[in-house]
């Protein structure tokens, strides 16, 4: 069972310029003291074509957790409009919320956030090159989609532990650690994406 | 929802209290645990209530399918066991009000938090059933590991014992109701009756089962409320599937429940005990009291029997489409939940027609009293005093502070009072939540770690300490996504952001009606049957393409459409749910078992909406005559004989030497060359004599050396050294240790932890047989069995060449154990068993312990057992006592021992400990025991000696020089005894009265 659980992450500061900061309010829940600490990231998905655009706005380590109700706000600078595909640059693309535990990803937060010109001239025609300075960002803050993963939440030397991390439908086991990042390591099945209903 | 995905549900129960019912069983791709309004279910008017919330909160922390829910019977925690190997045990998280799943797109909010205070790890297998004892003391678990644990109920994760010894998967248990017995059923054939006194097995019971294949998910039995009989799930006779009947008496199995056409799965006996009822104008008749069972099968049919009649009440067929899992009745015992492997829970009403007149629980108690001599009324007169009104605000705190912890223990039979509706504008720190909010990014503290990365530090918003969350710490309300403030109602923030179709059909309101009263009389099986309508207000097409980012961690992502224009075209739309009007329960949305959040399947899932049938049970009668039952015994007396309490055997542990001299009474340490001694551990502390080291003008010198902490120092006396010891105290701020030896001239001498000497050599008037140093005291025990004990501090005696004639009465008694304590008291263990200390203020010796005492053996206090500081705080009195002090575990054992006299026996034990301790000075132990004997009083409604004790720790409320009342005994405030014994009070509402009148006492000299 899940040692962490998000319960709410209010989005700041939405809708704003492009160039703004994001900020998540995030509210987390912890079953005990955790020994190490939280990576938390923010991964702006440049281009739905391919993960090679994707950016990671920035990561943070949340510590020390003890077992409570915790929040912290997480501020990442916009992404860096040079990585973004032209035609990307306006339209719905998706920003994902991840957090790690022992370089472990459990959850999964995404949000689709629609790019847009304020001005009416522009967005009729919109320049080919676009104006970064006057787009707006808007993050569709009622609808996360929240995936979760199963972890192994004990150290990796941790005695049959992982067993109670294996979806009973699979008989892979979870690796003691992954690599943080986009490499998903096999056999962790998502599990309880909310939103399934 | 969960009984919207059609997934089996594996088990039910009725929360004690009737107001809600807890199920388990397959989630999506975790286990499910939800708990459900009743008053839905009971009242068509509050079905269609859009207010009344049906779902009040579900848990999907199970990774794998929920076997078994269970509440416990004082209904404040719920306990869950999963294929997960896992045991997860629930409480209620008061002052936090509903909220919603973060991130699930139904904005179902949970009405109730439950949330998960201990997670029972030991099984290697999947749990299959879990059962609580009465009075809540342990938690029962079986597994398909072949194994039972018992869990200490009292201070989770303890584990008290496993019960091994079936050879096939464990799939059901049962208590006895009056806790002399736990029964399982098994894979292997067999039943199996295990005693709670010492955890063994005491029948198996194989006879029955020896056809039975292992073809049932679960093999749920159940005991009689009587407790005299057992009735197994699948057994068969004569090739056809039964339940066996098995009797307390001789466990024989002679008759069994018939008719079902394949495997019974669940049995489970009404609470209530029935007598006729009697008819108007008849004469009335003495009817026997009988029982009444509901037994579900495989062939998903369901058949209740009373045990006085020889067919069954009714038989239901068809209820389910799948096998019937589990049952539940009310307390009331006129209702019942079944639920199925279809994933759907029916309830069926009964009206006193039909099942007779229910004994009240004072009759209830009466049968049990006269067939077991043991009576439960201790939960059954504090359930019926639940009603009681709560006339003190303070009392009432007490209540909800005690329902509220954790480890509560032997509450009330029903619920208590509501928690109050969270308080939404609660503070921190004189903050408001929201004030945090608004600065939290500048005031939150952030650094880098040595690699130059960031590393914020949360902000607690809420403590986690017994599983429960500081009242005045959080803002109940789930904070809006969008980061706006938190109004006062709860309806429109669930609004706030989706279709108002949603919110009125799922309006929640903070509580749900308090509803506890029987059904409506007339007997109606009303399906449960029952779906979530979801609509998809609008699509978002192009969003597709990205949604498997949300899932997804892997590059794979292939067939990605192109967005573009129809973005532009729909705009950016929110996509919503918007559940149609629904019954009361719901069915079937089979949602795809893939992860990923593909908004259009997800949305387009459309149900079937089962209306259910309302079948009046009458007509379903005519299926009584495929059952047919072949005989029927009435409860007989419980003929076991008690076991006979062993003899108690006291291993004598004299250390010295034998054969002391005739003239001597007790044994003396021999001259040794050269000896060490470690005084301590923590600082280490070494004594280390050599005798007659070295010859100085014709006299021999022995030399003491003393090294503490690397620090050495050493001394030289005329004689050999007989014995030394020192005291060692490692966190005295006051240290005050010494050293004392005894030579062979019987002199005693007495240094300093520096080796300074403290005391001239003492003469002792015959050669030490004993020697103890404690803090600044020192204590000679002489062969010519006299007792002296020094304060070197203050240059006293204490006690004075006092005789051990007095108590070394026996012929062979001896001393086997003798210790001082911090205080200076003197303790001499015997041979014989028993132990004294010499009391300097009454200037004789007091019995304190005997281990032979049948008062020991057969106090049941267990009950009465603080419940989080539960290890008996080591102090002398334990010390002699011994470990095995076990809170009546002998107790149990003489079950047959009539109430009254277990009742006095523990009196009197408790009142024994807390005058030894008061003699002992120990003040640790005196807290303690006053505790459990203040719980004790409390339990049994002792009010004379709970108003004695009050009193006496209260004392004098206007001062007058007249007043001997000693404001402090041991060291402990009186009154800040009371203040501890008050919250034990309030236990029982009974004494609301003499809580109040001590509170307000109490109150009144804190102002002064």
């Amino acid at each position: 069972m899940a040692k962490v659980q998000v319960l709410n992450v209010a989005v700041l500061d939405n809708p704003s310029p492009f160039g703004n900061p994001f900020q998540f309010e995030i509210t987390f829940e912890c079953m005990e003291d955790l020994p190490e600490d939280l990576e938390w990231k923010i991964i702006y998905v440049g281009s739905a074509e391919s993960e090679e655009y994707d950016q990671v706005l920035d990561s943070v380590l949340v510590g020390p957790v003890p077992a409570g109700r915790h929040m912290f706000v997480f501020q990442a600078d916009a992404p860096n409009t040079g990585l973004i595909p032209e035609s990307d640059a306006v339209g719905v693309t998706v920003v994902l919320i991840t957090c790690t535990y022992r370089g472990q990803e459990f959850i999964r937060i995404g949000y689709y956030v629609n790019n847009e010109y304020t001005e009416p001239e522009l967005r009729e025609n919109p320049p080919i090159k676009p104006d970064y300075t006057q787009l707006q960002r808007n993050i569709l803050a009622s609808n996360p989609r929240v995936t979760r993963f199963h972890i192994n939440w004990e150290g990796s030397a941790e005695r049959m532990e992982d067993c109670e991390n294996v979806d009973p439908t699979s008989n892979s086991k979870v690796p003691p650690s992954c690599l943080p990042g986009k490499a998903p390591p096999l056999g962790i099945l998502p599990d309880n994406s909310m939103d399934c209903l | 929802m969960f009984c919207s995905t059609g997934k089996p549900i594996f088990s039910v129960d009725i929360h004690p209290d009737g107001t809600k019912f807890a199920t388990g069983g397959q989630g999506e791709d975790s286990g499910k645990v939800m708990i459900w309004n009743m008053a839905p279910v009971l009242r068509e008017d509050d079905e269609k209530n859009e207010n009344i919330p049906k779902m009040l909160c579900q848990m999907d922390n199970h990774l794998a399918c929920v076997n078994c829910v269970r509440w416990s019977n004082n209904g404040l925690y719920l306990a869950s066991g999963g294929d997960d190997k896992l045991v997860m045990v629930w409480k209620r998280a008061a002052f936090i009000g509903p909220s919603t799943v973060f991130g699930s797109s139904s904005k179902l909010a949970n009405v109730e938090q439950w949330r998960c205070v201990t997670i029972l790890r030991n099984h290697t297998g999947d749990v299959m059933d879990v059962a609580w004892s009465p009075h809540d003391v342990w938690l029962a678990s079986c597994s398909v590991d072949n194994t039972i644990v018992i869990w200490n109920a009292r201070k989770f994760p303890e584990m008290v014992t496993w019960l091994r010894g079936h050879t096939g998967l464990v799939k059901g248990l049962t208590w006895d109701p009056v806790g002399k017995y736990i029964a399982s059923q098994a894979d292997d054939h067999s039943l199996r009756v295990w005693r709670t006194v010492d955890w063994q097995m005491e029948a198996n019971i194989t006879k029955p089962f020896s056809e039975c294949g292992g073809t049932t998910h679960v093999l749920r039995l159940s005991w009689s409320p009587d407790g005299q009989y057992l009735v197994s799930a699948h057994a068969m006779n004569n090739s056809g599937p039964t339940a066996q009947i098995v009797e307390r008496d001789g466990w024989k199995t002679n008759m069994d429940f018939v008719g079902h056409r394949k495997a019974v799965t669940v049995v489970k006996f009404n609470p209530k005990i029935f007598k006729k009822k009697q008819k108007n104008g008849s004469a009335p008749k003495p009817g026997c009291p009988y029982c009444c069972c509901a037994v579900g099968s495989k062939d998903r049919s369901l058949s209740v029997w009373l045990t006085s009649l020889k067919r069954p009440l009714v038989v239901i067929h068809d209820l389910f489409d799948k096998s019937i899992m589990d049952i539940s009745w009310t307390l009331t015992g006129l209702g019942m939940l079944v639920c199925s492997m279809d994933g759907t829970v029916a309830y069926l009403d009964f009206s006193l027609d039909e099942l007779g007149d229910p004994l009240n629980e004072e009759e209830k108690n009466s049968i049990h009293q006269n067939i077991y001599g043991k009576s439960l009324a201790i939960t059954s007169t504090e359930a019926q005093l639940s009603t009681t009104i709560i006339e003190n605000p303070e009392m009432l705190k007490y209540q909800q502070e005690r329902q509220n912890s954790a480890q509560a223990n032997l509450g009330p039979g029903s619920a208590g009072p509501e928690s109050s509706a969270p308080k939404l504008n609660s503070v921190m720190n004189g903050e408001s939540l929201e004030d945090i909010r608004k600065n939290l990014l500048k005031k939150q503290v952030e650094t880098r770690t040595a690699d130059g990365r960031r590393r914020i530090t949360p902000l607690c918003i809420a403590q986690l300490d017994t599983g429960d969350f500081s009242p005045a710490l959080f803002n109940s309300a789930p904070i809006l996504p969008s980061g706006s403030s938190m109004s006062n109602q709860l309806t429109p923030q669930l609004s706030s952001d989706s279709s108002p179709g949603q919110a009125s059909s799922l309006g929640l309101r903070p509580s749900h009606d308090p509803m506890l009263t029987s059904p409506p009389p007339n007997s109606t099986a009303k399906g449960l049957k029952t779906s979530l309508l979801l609509t998809s207000a609008s699509k978002i097409e192009p969003m597709k393409a990205l949604d498997s980012r949300f899932t997804e961690r892997s590059k794979a992502t292939p067939g990605v459409t192109k967005r573009g224009q129809t973005v532009s075209k729909l705009g950016f739309s929110v996509p919503s749910s918007r559940p149609k009007d629904s019954i009361s329960a719901l069915k079937d949305i089979k949602t795809k078992d893939d992860t990923s959040s593909d908004s259009e399947d997800k949305m387009a899932s459309i149900n079937k909406n089962l209306s259910f049938s309302k079948r009046k049970p009458e007509t379903l009668m005519d299926g009584g005559e495929v059952v047919e039952k072949r005989k029927k015994g009435r409860p007989r007396k419980d003929k076991m004989a008690a076991p006979i309490a062993q003899p108690f055997t006291q291993p004598s542990r004299v250390a010295a030497p034998p054969a002391p001299p005739a003239a001597l009474k007790l044994p003396t340490p021999s001259i040794k060359k050269a000896f060490s001694l470690q005084v301590s551990m923590e600082p280490a502390v070494f004594l280390e004599v050599e005798n007659e080291v070295s010859l100085v003008a014709g006299s021999k010198l022995s030399q003491l050396r003393c090294s503490r902490d690397g620090r050495d120092w050493n001394t030289l006396l005329p004689s050999s050294v007989v014995t030394a010891a020192g005291s060692s105290s490692s966190l005295c701020l006051h240290r005050f240790d010494v050293v004392a030896v005894a030579c062979q001239d019987r002199m005693l001498s007495v240094f300093s932890s520096c080796g300074r000497r403290l005391l001239p050599a003492i003469q002792l008037p015959t050669p030490v047989s004993a020697l103890h140093c404690t803090a600044h005291f020192v204590m000679a025990l002489t062969a010519g069995a006299t007792l002296s004990v020094w304060d070197v501090q203050k240059q006293k005696a204490l006690v004075k060449n006092e005789s051990l004639l007095t108590i070394l009465s026996g012929a062979d008694t001896t001393v086997s154990q003798s210790l001082l304590t911090q205080q200076g008291v003197p303790v001499i263990g015997l041979s014989n068993g028993k132990s004294y200390c010499f009391s300097s203020s009454l200037e004789t010796w007091t019995l304190i312990a005997d281990k032979g005492d049948s008062l020991v053996q057969c106090a049941d206090f267990r009950s009465c057992l603080p419940t989080q500081d539960a290890l008996v705080s080591p102090g002398p009195l334990a010390v002699m006592q011994g470990r095995n002090l076990n809170a009546g575990r002998l107790a149990s054992r003489l079950s047959s021992t009539p109430h009254h006299l277990q009742q006095s026996m523990t009196m009197a034990f408790l009142e024994n400990q807390l005058a030894s301790a008061l003699t002992l000075q120990s003040a640790q132990e005196y807290r303690y025991w006053l505790l459990i004997y203040a719980r004790f009083l409390v339990n049994e409604g002792s009010e004379y000696r709970l108003r004695e004790l009050c009193k006496e720790l209260l004392g004098p409320v206007h001062k007058s020089a007249a007043t001997a009342w000693e404001p402090t005994t041991l060291g402990l405030r009186k009154r800040e005894l009371l203040r501890e014994v008050l919250p034990v009070i309030v236990e029982n509402l009974r004494f609301q009265r003499l809580f109040t009148e001590y509170q307000d006492q109490l109150e009144l000299l804190r102002n002064k």
